[in-house]
């Protein structure tokens, strides 16, 4: 064989090995356990802790407000909707929970104020012209807003 | 100063108008002016390659004077080619991994493969071919750094018989054979990279690997009139005319075709004019008409279409002397056209929202990791290191031993 | 002849240490399949990915553009504070009258989006007799079949998981950009702090512990349905509301097949 081929024929293995040893030592040892991805990647994402605690963890300890509430119209609205994100609570029930504060009005206006764009179905008001000396909770229940207090 | 610059593209605020996705209203556009040269660089290493081809493979005689500085101009751009991307990652660390663990769906993972095989399959071996017998006479008469460097180069191999060096052409010619393709290969994908994307309708078009291979060729072309032109001036030769004649020829040619095809881009989105066309209608019109209509179009091909057209007719009348300041006047034109064309292909994909309600201003720094300045060291290095190539491999005091492409006719007819 | 010896001799070497690093990989790749995904420390250890299926609906008709979802998804998650970077926002549409005289069937479209919509809608500025139709709409990931931004990603560090999530590997992910690039419906982000790519996980770390993603939770008015294929449960909201309403998708001639639906979805959303 010539030598220069077969020079090159030498650099070319050199390479190709090189670059073949390289592949196997540093593939993450999880990747393609479920596609061309690092399968340990599902797992660090499930492995984020929820802040948000969900319906469930409220329902253990709150029954008697979540009865209340479903029989009425905000039956759709989650605990957290209003109360914020509460699994540091939930983990800890004598932690404070979070209590809307009823002299605003504006965890309210929220959904309910006067919106063009919102669906007519959703009930609304327009701030200026609905009792604005008042607080809203002072004639509607957060929990059964169809009752008067 | 630096505002000044920036302004004449990229208006003042308001950032955006009309309504783009909250992701896309940030200040910055997400890839910037290094992701502009990265195209760029890549089609002057394919551009000058195939200028060195024409002498290899399609034995085009006059060209002889620039084969082996365009093969020096490919290399040292290539060497440069990845420089841009990898500034511009947010974990530089980790594109190892585009070599280890390749995503084959992905154009961008390819790149690590296409760029291998044309560096080390293609150049460095047509190179290597080609500079063998030099390497080692000039090991065997040069000491100190250089001597080494050279020594080195040879590989150990220092048979320069009669048989070994008929070889080396043979196998130079079929690399280069093999080399065309490649280089094709190599920009192609750089387009296909931003053709594939059908997310973007400024970008997702099947002519754009063509629109890129045929604008490569373009300015690989006009910088290798630039260097030859630039190199025997600052040596104080005299050119060889009828090279650098070929070369407009070839040049004109070239960007004649490429004229064509642009155009024939341009024609298809007017006429089927499909969702998104009055964003692109406005971007020609507005966002980009400075480097758009006057970089692009006017410098970039009409300009030198003109010129280097009327000299196809008429230059036997027109004076040596005129002939060079048209032919660098020419190919400084085509370098800043096309660089406003990938500017216009990278950026004008970014500046209206993929909603298609509305556009983006954005302003590039001067300093900072994708600025200005950032650009301008990465573009200057390859000719940094093309002159330490030219200095070590192109030196005046050291005579090449018979050039390769004369002989290359009687190689190729012994096969 | 000596020599041609030792560059024998140098080649046997070369493949004997091949051969040693290819059985020394396939012992970590049996090591590997033994150890299953889910038994990291926090991770849910009864959650198996090929056992679901999530599918997330939207009825366009029941958002009211509170903007709830958005900052829970913020909290959740702990996205980026600023206005440039969103896993989920809202949309509004404002479809203006037709000019007088003009005999186009509608007028102008208005769409914005003031920080994704996280602080609510303040009123707009166009008078509400110029307006004919107005409405939100929420956006997230699309869950695309063939996901655009998966195809593209250069190192496999976003992915179809099998459960129906596209999801980032944020400790793969080299932040090249170029899956922001391929998302065709603004989706994704750069992370200004890891520097990778960033987007909707469907609350990944939630579904997984059988709770609902944060924005589906916090959702007051049951505009998004969000459920799994693969367990359905008695009256299930998805299937239900697959049955009773027309779906579209967003941009489906990009062939991208979203598996987020949307009921009376208006044509000029894109």
């Amino acid at each position: 064989m010539p030598p220069q081929v077969f020079r090159l024929i030498l650099l070319t293995v050199a390479i190709v090995g090189s670059y073949v040893i390289a592949r196997q030592l540093l593939t993450p040892p999880s990747f393609r356990q479920y596609g061309f991805y690092r399968g340990e990647a599902l797992a660090e994402h499930a492995s984020h802790t929820p802040v948000f605690a969900g319906r469930k963890a409220c329902l253990e300890c709150h029954e008697d407000i979540q009865k209340k509430l479903f029989k009425d119209a905000h039956k759709t609205i989650g605990c957290e909707t209003c109360h914020g994100p509460s699994s540091a609570h939930c983990a800890d029930p004598d932690s404070a929970a979070k209590k809307p504060d009823k002299k605003n009005t504006t965890a309210c206006l929220r959904c309910h104020e006067a919106n063009p764009s919102r669906p007519v179905t959703q009930k609304q008001i327009n701030v200026k012209n609905h009792y604005s000396s008042q607080k809203c909770a002072e004639c509607h229940m957060p929990h059964q807003p169809n009752e008067v207090p | 100063m630096a505002l000044d610059v920036t302004n004449v593209v990229v208006e003042a605020l308001p950032r955006f108008e009309g309504y783009v996705y909250p992701n896309e209203s940030g200040t910055h556009p997400l890839w910037g002016f290094l992701i502009v040269l990265y195209p760029y660089i890549t089609g002057l290493v394919a551009g000058a390659f195939i200028m060195a081809s024409l002498v290899r493979v399609f034995r085009v005689k006059p060209l002889e004077p620039v084969y082996r500085l365009s093969l020096l101009t490919a290399l040292a751009f290539m060497l440069c080619a990845t420089l841009p991307l990898l500034f511009h990652l947010g974990h530089p660390e980790r594109s190892f991994q585009i070599m280890i663990t390749p995503h084959l769906t992905s154009p961008m993972a390819i790149f690590g493969f296409v760029y291998a095989w044309y560096l080390m399959a293609v150049l460095l071996l047509e190179l290597w071919f080609d500079y063998r017998e030099d390497f080692v006479v000039w090991s065997q008469k040069t000491s100190g750094i250089p001597g080494i460097i050279y020594r080195a180069f040879t590989l150990g191999v220092t048979d320069i018989s009669e048989k070994a060096i008929a070889l080396d052409l043979k196998l130079g010619w079929i690399i280069s054979i093999v080399g065309i393709p490649s280089a094709f290969l190599l920009h192609g994908y750089v387009g296909f990279i931003f053709g594939s994307i059908k997310a973007n309708p400024w970008w997702g078009n099947v002519l754009m690997p063509i629109i890129f291979i045929l604008s490569a060729m373009v300015s690989g072309i006009a910088l290798c009139v630039f260097n030859y032109m630039f190199l025997t001036w600052v040596r104080r030769r005299k050119l060889d005319m009828r090279c650098l004649d070929v070369m407009g020829m070839y040049l004109f040619y070239a960007l004649v075709i490429d004229f064509t095809v642009e155009a024939l881009d341009w024609i298809h989105r007017v006429y089927s004019a499909e969702e998104g066309f009055h964003v692109i209608e406005y971007m020609a019109k507005e966002k980009l008409f400075y480097t758009l209509s006057i970089g692009q179009v006017l410098v970039g091909t009409l300009i030198p279409l003109v010129l280097l057209g009327s000299l196809q007719i008429i230059r036997k009348y027109v004076s040596d002397a005129a002939r060079k300041r048209i032919y660098f006047t020419c190919a400084s034109c085509i370098l800043v056209g096309v660089f406003a064309m990938r500017w216009n292909v990278v950026m004008g994909g970014q500046f209206f929202s993929k909603s298609l309600r509305g556009v983006m201003s954005y302003k590039l720094e001067f300093a900072g990791a994708e600025g200005w300045l950032m650009g301008l060291v990465l573009l200057s290095l390859p000719f940094i290191i093309l002159t330490v190539m030219i200095k070590l491999f192109l030196s005046e005091r050291l005579p090449t031993t018979g050039h390769v492409p004369h002989r290359v006719d009687d190689a190729v007819s012994e096969i | 002849m000596k020599n041609t010896f030792s560059r024998r001799g140098l080649l046997t070497t070369l493949g004997a240490a091949a051969a040693g690093v290819l059985s020394f990989a396939a012992a970590r790749k049996a090591k590997a399949a033994i150890k299953t995904v889910f038994v990291r420390t926090n991770a849910p250890k009864d959650y198996n990915p090929y056992d679901h299926k999530w599918l997330m609906c939207f009825d366009v008709d029941k958002c009211i553009g509170c903007g709830l979802c958005v900052d829970a998804c913020k909290k959740e998650n702990h996205v980026p504070e600023g206005p440039t970077y969103f896993r989920n926002w809202i949309e509004r549409y404002i479809i203006k009258k037709p000019k007088p005289g003009s005999d186009a069937a509608r007028g102008e479209v208005i769409v914005d989006s003031p920080n994704g919509g996280r602080d609510g809608f303040p009123p707009t500025t166009i008078p509400r007799e110029e307006i004919l139709k107005s409405f939100f709409v929420p956006k997230l990931c699309n869950l695309c079949e063939h996901s655009p931004c998966t195809q593209v990603c250069p190192v496999g560090a976003t992915f179809d998981s099998p459960d129906g999530a596209v999801l980032v590997d944020p400790n793969y992910c080299i932040g090249c950009g170029f899956c922001i690039q391929a998302c065709p419906y603004g989706c994704r982000f750069l992370n200004p702090e890891t520097k990778t790519a960033e987007k909707c996980t469907l609350c990944y770390h939630r579904i997984t512990r059988g709770l609902k993603p944060a924005c589906v939770e916090i959702c007051p008015t049951e505009a998004r349905i969000f459920g799994d294929l693969k367990h359905p449960v008695e009256n299930d909201p998805i299937q239900n509301f697959i049955q009773k309403n027309k779906v579209n998708s967003l941009k489906p001639h990009l062939g991208t097949d979203p598996r987020v639906l949307y009921a009376n979805l208006d044509k000029e959303v894109r």
